[in-house]
């Protein structure tokens, strides 16, 4: 696989491309121009980008006053600050009206490790995914960022993308294509499937090569597409696996795990599951992402003792 | 331009039959209503929508219309009455106010409305994204101007200090905030509760042109509105209003802010809202 890319800086590229294209993109940043990494555009299209100062209220309301006047609005700032500080206008200025705006969820998850939990966006999905109408993305990959960006352009109507805050390597070839809603089975396999969304899918691909070494045939899901989900055939895909581990650097509640677990139980299916990722009652600890994930157990290493212990007690 | 253009005398006319139409409105709804707020903006949005806006049933999906944002969502019941009166929904709808997933629902919700632009219910709103529409509108060379009507209670809510900075910031001088000033909130006198006062000077220090006006005179709306001449600065009117407007054992009164007609209330009310 190819080489490691920012997804900030796959997202800047988005933006350059779809302007060049003539899509009248408006980026709106709340202090937010390092984080987002989009000086490059802000030096080919001066005078283009809106900020709004720290103030995410009124960069989410602006935003969609902008989609309201005919451009296409995409908010660029940190996850954590984004889904808690701007709330009520993402329910109700955003989806509410469902408004044709982009959020861009920047450095999510524990991306910021030390900074502590403010932050953190460990909630992110939860919360969006109790406001009906916005779709919601979590790219593992550069390839399926891009694409997934250029499908949030496209389509009319309120998006959310998490993006990690690290580089991240390939997963897919030139040939990859993104469908909305669908799932990305990278290996198949019948012990246990793992299933994770975002940056956590390079942890499960990881524990499933040396899960392999160990005798332990793990299927690898990448849930990107949130919502739509097609959660037929992410049912099929876990019920060819004997036990189920769902991995994310999220809270338990309301991310990939439950969205796995309603599945699972919606259909009768008593698949052994165990959900990994922020425990219920906790927090991330502060740390840098090697050590925190290694502390939540959602790291390689946690996967692999996770998933062992799920087979043996399977 | 506005399809009615109304003299000041037809306005004031207008403005009566808006409120008949309001009281029997709120009268009418099987879950209270903000009677009180509903009659404090009557004069704003009668000149708005009759004289001031270039916006018309007509008009509504045009690029180049005026757009007018109720940012004080509650006073929906006299804003469903404008825009009855300016065709913009059947006025047999009226009678629907907060029934069963009506078209008229407690708050305005633009997929149930036809002329409601953005819907509010939850304060603060307003403001940021009338800020975009106006950004928007600069940027694409319109003529386009927005209009909001907060309340003064509302300006609590810091969503509205942030919008007014980056309004400022960008000078956008096709944005009017109108602040519908009746001192009074849900749970009592605004002054008491949360004092706002002095408003003129909040406003000036945040880089807005400010223009106080008596709100329930319609000379003095008319005049104020068309008074307005762009200079680089959001304008910024401070209507100074009566919570309930119009009706003697309505107006002023804190108890009206979430309270509708009933009984005899409602023909005292009528009789005092006849034509002469």
């Amino acid at each position: 696989m190819s080489n490691s890319e920012h997804l900030a800086t796959v997202m800047v590229n988005a933006f350059i491309d779809a302007v060049e294209r003539g899509v009248d993109l408006v980026p709106v940043v709340a202090d937010s121009t390092s984080t987002a990494k989009i000086s490059p555009f802000i030096k080919q299209f001066p005078g283009r980008l809106v900020n709004v100062g720290i103030a995410e209220q009124t960069l989410v309301g602006t935003a969609v006053g902008l989609s309201m006047g005919g451009k296409i609005a995409v908010t660029c700032n940190a996850a954590p600050f984004l889904i808690s500080r701007a709330n009520e206008q993402i329910k109700v200025d955003v989806c509410y009206n469902n408004s044709n705006v982009k959020l861009f969820g920047l450095n999510s998850g524990a991306s910021y490790g030390p900074l502590a939990s403010t932050h953190h966006s460990i909630d992110d999905i939860a919360v969006l995914r109790g406001f009906g109408n916005i779709e919601i993305f979590a790219p593992s990959c550069p390839i399926e960022c891009r694409q997934i960006i250029d499908y949030a352009l496209e389509h009319i109507g309120p998006v959310y993308i998490r993006l990690d805050g690290k580089a991240l390597p390939e997963l897919h070839d030139a040939s990859y294509r993104f469908v909305p809603g669908a799932i990305d089975v990278l290996r198949e396999g019948e012990d246990i499937a793992l299933v994770a969304m975002g940056s956590t899918v390079h942890e499960i691909v990881s524990a499933a090569a040396e899960l392999a070494d160990q005798g332990i045939n793990a299927a690898v899901i990448s849930v990107s597409s949130v919502r739509p989900c097609d959660t037929a055939k992410l049912l099929a895909a876990l019920k060819k696996s004997r036990t189920v581990l769902t991995v994310e650097e999220h809270n338990v509640n309301g991310g990939v795990g439950s969205l796995v677990a309603e599945v699972l139980a919606e259909a009768g299916c008593a698949i052994t599951l165990l959900r990994s990722g922020i425990a219920d009652g906790s927090y991330a600890i502060a740390a840098d992402r090697k050590d925190m994930r290694a502390h939540h157990g959602i790291d390689a290493a946690g996967v692999i003792r996770n998933a062992i212990a799920l087979c043996k007690g399977a | 331009m506005n399809p009615f253009s109304l003299s000041v005398t037809d306005l004031e006319k207008r403005a009566r039959a808006i409120r008949r139409r309001i009281i029997l409105l709120n009268a009418n709804s099987p879950a209270g209503g903000h009677t009180g707020a509903d009659l404090s903006q009557v004069e704003l949005l009668t000149a708005l929508y009759f004289r001031v806006l270039n916006c018309s049933p007509a008009l509504i999906n045009s690029d180049e219309r005026d757009i007018y944002i109720q940012s004080k969502g509650h006073a929906v019941g006299g804003y469903y009455c404008v825009l009855a009166e300016a065709g913009f929904i059947p006025e047999s709808w009226l009678s629907t106010y907060q029934h069963a997933d009506s078209h008229l629902p407690g708050h305005p919700v633009k997929h149930k409305t036809p002329g409601v632009e953005l819907n509010t219910g939850a304060l603060g709103h307003g403001l940021p994204v009338a800020v975009g529409i106006a950004l928007a509108a600069k940027r694409n060379g319109s003529n386009r101007r927005v209009f909001v009507v907060t309340g003064d209670g509302e300006l609590a809510e810091g969503s509205n200090w942030e919008a007014a900075l980056v309004a400022a910031h960008y000078q956008l001088d096709n944005l009017i905030i109108i602040n519908d000033k009746n001192n009074l909130q849900l749970a009592g006198a605004t002054k008491e509760i949360l004092n706002t006062d002095p408003l003129d000077e909040k406003w000036r220090a945040f880089g807005m042109e400010v223009t106080q006006c008596s709100g329930n005179s319609m000379q003095e709306v008319v005049s104020t509105l068309e008074g307005l001449t762009p200079n680089g600065k959001p304008q910024v009117i401070i209507a100074n209003t009566t919570k309930g407007a119009g009706i003697s054992f309505i107006q002023g009164r804190a108890e009206w802010h979430h309270r509708v007609p009933k009984g005899d209330e409602v023909e005292l009310a009528l009789e005092e809202l006849k034509d002469e």
